[in-house]
């Protein structure tokens, strides 16, 4: 698991790490494909949600390509079934995830990430 | 059409009866037509719909509900009875030609001798039906309930027969089936001990079904349960067509042994794995959700500390330098999440806790959205304020249902987050505040009180102080 919906919600929370903390760099991932079932009222109420520039850079360097760098005005159904798929339907198994800014690594193990901190990163 | 409607209850969490109703009707936006003062405690309710259609939504979906029937008459004796029954003639009156029927006449907390049940169905004789009696393929099912006070049996004495007293019932009911309720199978297909992975903090199927109701879980929405654990109200909540998010402090109780994680494995079992949107393993007290106002609701057990203690990251002392320097070493080495780094935690007092789901679900919620919880308390101390001490701006208390274990009880709160601007996310910062003059709530210290007074022998204490992945 480690959706990138999922993804596109958590920021490195570690203490005093408040910019550049997000999104977090995916390492070393295992990926899966599964389906998902699609609700397209589901995905139009979380599009405001949604880290934009985040969401296509994360999804390009695990290797899809389906998202316009600029998110379209006109949201067409074209464009929320790919976006159906890079959000729900690309699971991450194994791997980490690290802040860009403190370099904290989250690992990944069956799908679901520690982002237990540890002491002195606690605020 | 606006008619009548005879609701019979199951018999159990008579406090959850209503707040289910309200709750189904407002998933599906139709309303519900009260009596005044409607009294929750008794097996039967009358109430106005606006369309039988209504009727059958509830059934499918109330937990609670046993059978819905077309209301006829009531009364608190048959003349009563019969009376209404005849101003209600125009209700029944297109079954009299050549509608084939079925009559039972039942007690509540009672069993009517078979003897009297012929005298009672002799007595409706003036409706006149002329179909045929058929008991196995009926059309229509007339029902008359007698409704006795539940009466257990005296301390030392032989059990009370179920026949005593025949006659002397409180009240009587009288109508036509028209639809039984189907969600209360639901609790057999949710039995914990059925499941595929679950835990002694597994919540029993009823109950997680109840709250599930609750959240008002259809498809299209997002719940999350912060207090993840075994996930028992993820299941219910998934099957009513909702996606989950869940979150815990301690990684365990989500994946269990073996692969993939037990939650993934039950929720599979129940055809629901795909709606697991993911797990994620951190202390809600530091938490990485990057904004707010994500879910429609969040529905969760907090941890009191009787089975699964409230902890939260961190010391009860602080440091010392070198200790500090050996952590910062230490987490300088990542690690994956089967060797884990195990924080050390301290004890998370439930009043503190509350208040803070309560301002975190103000801010993790959409406006309109749900919080969801049991707040166990302790049940001659309990005062109607325990729930105000946490409540803020911007939450209003919908629900609140007990679930009466004798000296201590859990209460289901709804809260209904109803204010629409933003909010920023809680600090979970406590000062060691002196109680002098604030209002001190019952479940206050509730571990505590439960180890001393009022244990019932079924706890198996709590767990231990630190928490892994
Ligand atoms: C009463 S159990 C919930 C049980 C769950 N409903 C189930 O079906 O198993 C409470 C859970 O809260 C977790 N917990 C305790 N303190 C926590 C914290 N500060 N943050 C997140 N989870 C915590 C415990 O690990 C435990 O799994
Ligand atoms: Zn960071």
């Amino acid at each position: 698991m480690v959706r990138l919906v999922t993804h596109n919600l958590l920021a490195c929370h570690a203490k005093d790490c408040n910019t550049n903390n997000f999104p977090l760099v995916f390492q070393n991932v295992q990926l899966e494909i599964r389906e998902a079932e699609f609700n397209s009222d589901f995905i139009r109420n979380f599009l405001p949600k949604i880290e934009w520039n985040a969401l296509v850079k994360t999804a390009y360097e695990l290797g899809d390509t389906s998202l316009p760098q600029d998110q379209p005005e006109m949201v067409d159904d074209e464009f929320l079934k790919n976006l159906h798929h890079v959000l729900f339907e690309i699971h991450i198994i194994e791997g980490g995830m690290v802040c860009p800014n403190c370099k904290h690594n989250y690992p990944i193990s069956d799908g679901i990430p520690n982002m237990l901190l540890a002491e002195h990163e606690i605020a | 059409m606006k008619a009548c409607y005879l609701i019979a209850f199951a018999q159990s969490h008579s406090d959850f009866r209503l707040p289910e109703l309200q709750s189904i009707s407002e998933i599906h936006g139709f309303q519900i037509h009260l009596p005044k003062d409607p009294d929750t405690s008794r097996p039967f309710m009358v109430v106005e719909l606006d369309e039988e259609e209504h009727a059958f939504i509830l059934a499918q979906r109330c937990i609670l509900i046993k059978s819905i029937y077309e209301f006829y008459a009531r009364g608190t004796t048959y003349e009563e009875v019969h009376e209404m029954n005849r101003s209600n003639r125009h209700l029944w009156e297109r079954y009299v030609p050549d509608t084939s029927f079925k009559f039972i006449v039942t007690g509540f907390n009672h069993t009517i001798p078979q003897r009297r049940q012929r005298d009672v169905i002799e007595s409706f004789a003036y409706m006149d039906f002329r179909g045929k009696i058929d008991m196995k393929n009926p059309e229509i099912t007339m029902v008359c309930f007698e409704e006795y006070e539940s009466r257990p049996a005296p301390a030392n004495g032989p059990p009370r027969k179920r026949c005593e007293d025949d006659g002397g019932f409180k009240e009587v009911f009288f109508g036509r089936l028209i639809v039984e309720g189907t969600a209360r199978q639901l609790v057999g297909v949710f039995d914990v001990k059925k499941r595929a992975y679950f835990g002694n903090t597994s919540m029993e199927a009823e109950i997680s079904l109840l709250m599930a109701n609750q959240t008002l879980a259809s498809p299209g929405k997002w719940i999350y349960d912060p207090f993840m654990g075994t996930g028992s109200m993820a299941y219910p909540t998934a099957h009513f067509g909702a996606v989950v998010f869940g979150s815990d402090i301690d990684g365990r109780q989500m994946r269990g042994k073996g692969k993939p994680p037990g939650v993934i494995r039950a929720a599979t079992q129940y055809g629901i794995a795909s709606r697991i949107i993911d797990l994620c393993t951190f202390d809600v007290t530091n938490n990485p959700w990057r904004c707010g106002e994500l879910f429609d609701a969040i529905v969760t057990d907090p941890p009191y500390g009787v089975r699964a203690g409230a902890k939260r990251l961190g010391r009860k002392r602080e440091l010392s330098e070198d200790k500090k320097a050996l952590y910062l070493q230490h987490s300088q080495n990542p690690r994956s999440d089967d060797q884990p780094y195990i924080p050390p935690t301290k004890p998370y007092e439930l009043s503190n806790l509350a208040g803070d789901l309560v301002l975190l679900a103000r801010y993790l919620l959409r406006p309109g959205g749900r919080l969801v919880f049991f707040l166990p308390t302790v049940t001659d101390e309990y005062q109607e304020v325990d729930i105000h001490t946490m409540m803020c701006e911007g939450m209003e208390v919908i629900a609140n249902s007990l679930q009466d274990f004798g000296s201590w009880g859990r209460r289901l709160i709804t809260i209904r987050k109803i204010a629409t601007q933003k909010f920023s996310p809680p600090s979970f910062q406590h000062v060691e505040e002196d109680a002098m003059d604030t209002h001190v709530p019952a479940h206050r210290d509730f571990r505590e009180k439960y180890f001393q007074g009022f244990s019932r022998g079924q706890c198996n204490g709590d767990q231990a102080g630190t928490v892994s992945t």
